[in-house]
């Protein structure tokens, strides 16, 4: 392993800590704090991984993962940014897009063959004959593409969501971003301050540069960051990145993990009163041939190599740059042992002349208005080739690192996905914010600003500015902030060169999707004219770095081929996410949530069978026996308890509890009476039943209703809101989850219940369809109803969830002589069924109306239509002969029951199966069907249709409803 | 995702608490030479306006009441609204 650095006071290493990593079946060591990146250059690393297209070898480029080079595979998850993931102990990492190794790629011949590959070959090449395209397409899939994963993959790793809200949202936490914070923080605000590297300082941080009265950037970063750790209403995100910025000031990010942290990722939604756009600049790359090849650098990735990571980016460089950043970071890595053979710079004139000096100090090589034209060597960089830039005097040197670099570009994306937008600036060469969004403000580096004390000065102002939004900041304040910052120097002159003079066939403007400049002119010369287009058709910035390598490049490169002014200048839109964000991060944390019911334990110990249904989890079958044959014949010859709990329950009292009930019920509901069981359904304003169940009258206008379990969530919606404009009186309580239920069915139902209630159960004091409240042992208060769903003699109990255990373990005490045994939904839903009692979502569809479903009975036509939800869309529905209607049928020859939603045809669909079953009460198949009103009389045959069924059919014969016991004398009894 | 909502009882809110209940229309028709036409019209028809719009919302995962704010459908922002009885009006479920 390389010897590391370990006296700088920028290192963000600890070389005493050794990691272990497993990297191609091998054990590596890096160290801690080194990112995978970091610690694989550490082990000589040079090539990372492959090209998407040509399989050209890539290495590191930028360090802040703006490009899919240094994408591989971590622990299993494929496209890892290993410039931005910090190293652990124990990792297994691996190459992606390789045929044998990223060394030695069997694939890599087809670097030569990107003659056969143009711009949009994809779409042009290989699509005549037809038959030819399946077979290329399986080819080309196979040679390209980032990353493997399987399609039964499953995300490992621990994912969060938090939703915040703040006075100020920074983006940022370099110099600028750091001084808004403050700034707005000392004015009592609550601040958030986001920065995408694990820690603050941004451009000063890793920098030995003065910044003020001999005071170096990196003190610099240092003491700002203390500042900012100190004021307690700052609360600081690193390794955060800002992904998507919208109107109304919402800011949203994700955040990585530290070791201590609960969580791998984290996706964070902060609304602010105000925001501050602080994002920077990254480096504009340079084009020139190969200009991706391992080994060519830019200039903060080799800089940062060593004042962060501590090792030197190679041994011999040459630089070919455009900002005064890189002759600095020339010096300093001059200082730290790297040999430069030579700096050129794409400037004549404008450089800093301290620098120059230094550089002549040095007796470093340096070359005004040269650049770099060709990196040579087959897999990583021996020679360049450099040439002044008209290309009329060129020489090659001996090199293994490339530092290149055009200049720098802003991170504007934060401002014009929330709309603001940009403007080509001439004198900067950066597409600088001409309308910021509302309450949005620009700082630092991305105004154009180089100079320390100018960046700070504009961090100062957007912090003011984001203080007067939240109105704790005067416009006096704001105008000598203003002021202050333009006695400072301002924007500096940029270089404008997007590529060298070359021809473009191995110049990479798009490194992720392999995209060249020759490319760009094939795209151009095809018609494609504005850089939206060619980006679309090229696919360039259309890869994992979400543009962040060809970003700025592609228009400034189209307008210069087309020769435009600089107005019509436009960049290519950006949209969120701005850095690639897993969709597990998304996602967040596991939202498989669901709500048990007081039963849940004790029905699991008595080997309930569980599903999730709607909202609920809940017991579906009590044996493996998915039939249930035993539960079902338990009820119909003996008796069985059921776990209803789920049911929607309410309470609706107040002087216009019945005026809200006649709105949205399709009965009568004067004509609910004490003591009786009013069964009822809701219908939505196109007359589509919605909703069952039945109201009980408690007292004068106070009414006890049932819903059914999955539309317990929308009742105190949809009452209320259709109640909006009447302004009644009433009061809408939800006991669903307060109380529980009981359904307790068979013939010996009452036997049972007898031996723990102490009231008269006789069918003359508590008949079919009565309601009761009583006590059991004085203690438990229930609400008793005989209702008949399962078609059998049976009680519906409702009692508090707190006493839904005990009162459920002494109806197994009473009934043990009888042998009393649960039954699940299941075995409740094949006995309904039998009763041809509806349940709707199973006997009913989004479009199925009240009438359709039969239970036309149920609404009261003498009650005012347009008062009274969907009775007016019933009238007109009625003799209507277009729509399904609810049969009941047998199946003929003994065949079984068919599916659930099969398809009932002739020669094309005319409705559809809703329940069916093998009846074990009736000793044959029976079901409901929704079928075509043609196909609805008694004795029509239905030819059934069921998946996969080939030419098999299944046939029926529509009969009589109900099945079992049509007189209903059990339900009775 | 980016839209706020001021409940008058509960303020302002992250708009993933409501549920969207469609433009203003006016209370119920009245029976009175209802028309299947004009009863549709009330019901399924929208005015769908690129702008502000006035329109109801239930604060489902607050005080569970329904009110109605002004909101720019371009933009995606509320616009203030000055009415006075809006607490009350929501309190008591609906409008007087």
């Amino acid at each position: 392993m390389m010897n590391r650095f370990n006296h700088l006071p920028t290192l963000k290493i600890d070389t005493t800590k050794k990691l272990a990593f497993i990297y191609k079946g091998k054990k590596h060591y890096g160290v801690e704090g080194d990112t995978v990146a970091s610690a694989l250059f550490a082990n000589k690393v040079r090539i990372f991984g492959r090209s998407l297209k040509y399989h050209r070898p890539r290495g590191l480029y930028s360090l802040d993962g703006e490009c899919s080079n240094t994408c591989m595979e971590v622990d299993g998850i494929p496209n890892v940014r290993c410039e931005n993931t910090l190293l652990k102990d124990g990792m297994v990492i691996k190459e992606q897009n390789v045929k044998g190794s990223a060394e030695k790629d069997y694939l890599g011949f087809l670097d030569k063959m990107d003659w056969m590959m143009p711009a949009g070959f994809y779409y042009n090449v290989m699509h005549k004959p037809a038959k030819v395209w399946p077979i290329a397409m399986k080819q080309i899939r196979k040679a390209a593409g980032l990353g493997k994963i399987s399609p039964d993959y499953e995300m490992p790793g621990k994912f969060d969501e938090i939703f915040l809200n703040t006075d100020v949202c920074v983006i940022g936490g370099g110099p600028s971003g750091m001084t808004a914070a403050l700034c707005a923080a000392q004015k009592g605000l609550r601040v958030i301050l986001m920065e995408s590297r694990p820690w603050l300082g941004g451009f000063f941080e890793y920098r030995s540069g003065e910044y003020k009265d001999g005071q170096n950037l990196h003190e610099r970063a240092q003491d700002l960051a203390k500042e900012v750790a100190a004021q307690d209403n700052i609360r600081v995100f690193t390794h955060t990145s800002a992904v998507g910025t919208y109107n109304n000031n919402l800011v949203t990010g994700f955040q990585i993990g530290k070791k201590e942290d609960v969580f791998d990722e984290r996706y964070l939604e902060i609304r602010a009163k105000s925001v501050v756009a602080a994002a920077g600049c990254i480096e504009r790359p340079l084009i020139f041939d190969h200009n991706e090849r391992p080994g060519v650098m830019q200039i903060g990735c080799a800089l940062r190599m060593a004042k962060t990571y501590g090792q030197l980016p190679g041994k011999k460089a040459v630089f070919s740059i455009g900002h005064d950043l890189g002759l600095e970071a020339a010096l300093e890595l001059h200082d730290l042992g790297l040999t430069i053979a030579c700096i050129t710079d794409i400037r004549e004139d404008g450089q800093d002349a301290d620098l120059l000096r230094k550089i002549e100090d040095k007796k470093i090589p340096f070359l005004k208005g040269w650049v770099a034209t060709k990196a040579h060597g087959a897999k990583i960089v021996k020679k360049i080739s450099i040439s002044s830039l008209d290309g009329q005097v060129s020489k090659t040197l001996d090199c293994d690192l490339i530092v290149a670099s055009a200049g720098m570009t802003p991170v504007t994306g934060h401002i014009t996905v929330a709309q603001g937008t940009l403007k080509y600036d001439n004198h900067t060469g950066f597409f600088l914010p001409d309308k910021m969004p509302e309450k949005m403000h620009a700082a630092g580096r991305i105004l154009g600003l180089n100079d320390p004390l100018s960046i700070e000065a504009s961090g100062k102002l957007a912090g003011l500015q984001a203080a007067f939004d939240c109105e704790n900041c005067s416009i006096q304040e704001i105008g000598e902030a203003k002021k202050a910052l333009e006695s400072l120097p301002g924007p500096v002159r940029g270089s404008k060169l997007v590529t060298a003079p070359v021809k473009g066939r191995k110049s990479f403007i798009c490194f992720d999707e392999d995209a060249t400049i020759k490319n760009i002119k094939q795209a151009i010369e095809k018609g494609f004219d504005v850089p939206e287009l060619i980006k679309r058709f090229t696919a360039t910035g259309l890869g994992p770095g979400q543009g962040g390598i060809p970003g700025h490049n592609l228009p400034l490169y189209v307008a210069k081929y087309q020769a435009l002014s600089d107005i019509s200048i436009r960049p290519t839109n950006v949209r969120p996410p701005l850095v690639p964000t897993l969709i597990s991060t998304y996602a967040g944390v596991n939202h498989k949530m669901f709500k048990i019911t007081p039963m849940d334990e004790m029905q699991k110990k008595d080997g309930g069978v569980f599903r999730n249904i709607g909202v609920w989890q809940r017991a579906r079958y009590f044996s493996n026996d998915f039939t249930c044959r035993k539960e079902i014949e338990n009820v119909r010859n003996n008796v069985g308890m059921l776990d209803g709990s789920t049911l929607g329950k309410f309470r609706i009292h107040g002087p216009d509890a019945l005026n809200a009930l006649q709105r949205v019920f399709v009965s009568d509901m004067t004509k609910v009476k004490q003591g009786r069981v009013k069964y009822s359904a809701m219908c939505n304003d196109d007359g589509c039943v919605i909703d069952d169940g039945i109201v009980v009258k408690q007292g004068e206008n106070d009414y006890y209703f049932t819903t059914s379990s999955g539309r317990a969530g929308q009742t105190v919606e949809w009452i209320r809101y259709h109640a909006r404009y009447d302004g009644w009186d009433f009061a809408l309580v939800n006991l669903t989850d307060s109380l529980g239920v009981i359904n307790l069915s068979g013939p010996n139902a009452r036997k049972v219940l007898e031996k723990i209630v102490d009231i008269d159960l006789s069918n003359e004091a508590f008949g079919f369809s009565e309601y009761k409240t009583f006590d059991i042992q004085d203690t438990v208060p229930v609400r008793a109803m005989r209702l008949g769903f399962v078609g059998e003699l049976s009680y519906e109990l409702h009692v508090p969830s707190s006493y839904m255990k005990s009162v459920w373990l002494m109806l197994r005490e009473a009934g043990k002589e009888f042998n009393i045994q649960n039954f699940g939904v299941e075995a409740q839903n094949v006995l309904r069924m039998e009763k041809c009692h509806i349940i709707l979502g199973q006997e009913s569809e989004q479009r199925t109306n009240l009438l359709d479903v039969g239970l036309g009975f149920l609404w009261d036509r003498k009650k005012s239509d347009a008062k009274t939800v969907g009775a007016v869309a019933l009238h007109q529905a009625e003799g209507d002969q277009t729509r399904l209607k609810l049969v009941g049928f047998k199946t003929q020859n003994n065949s079984r029951a068919p599916r659930d939603g099969a398809l009932v045809v002739d020669d094309k669909v005319r409705g559809y199966i809703c329940t069916a079953r093998d009846s074990f009460s009736l000793n044959e198949a029976v079901g409901m069907a929704l079928v075509e009103a043609e196909l609805s009389k008694i004795g029509t045959r239905l030819e059934i249709y069921e998946d996969e069924c080939g030419d098999d059919r299944i046939y029926g014969k529509v009969v009589a409803m109900p099945f079992y016991d049509p007189e209903g004398k059990r339900m009775k009894m | 995702m980016a839209l706020t909502i001021t409940c008058p009882i509960c303020g302002k809110r992250n708009g993933y608490e409501f549920k969207f209940g469609g433009e203003e229309k006016g209370p119920r028709p009245d029976e009175k030479d209802l028309t299947p036409e004009a009863w549709c019209e009330y019901v399924h028809m929208n005015k769908c306006v690129a702008g502000v719009q006035e329109e109801w919302w239930f604060h489902k995962d607050g005080c569970g009441s329904w009110f109605k704010i002004h909101r720019d459908t371009t933009t995606n922002l509320e616009k203030e609204v000055k009415d006075e009885n809006r607490v009350q009006k929501a309190k008591s479920g609906g409008q007087k």
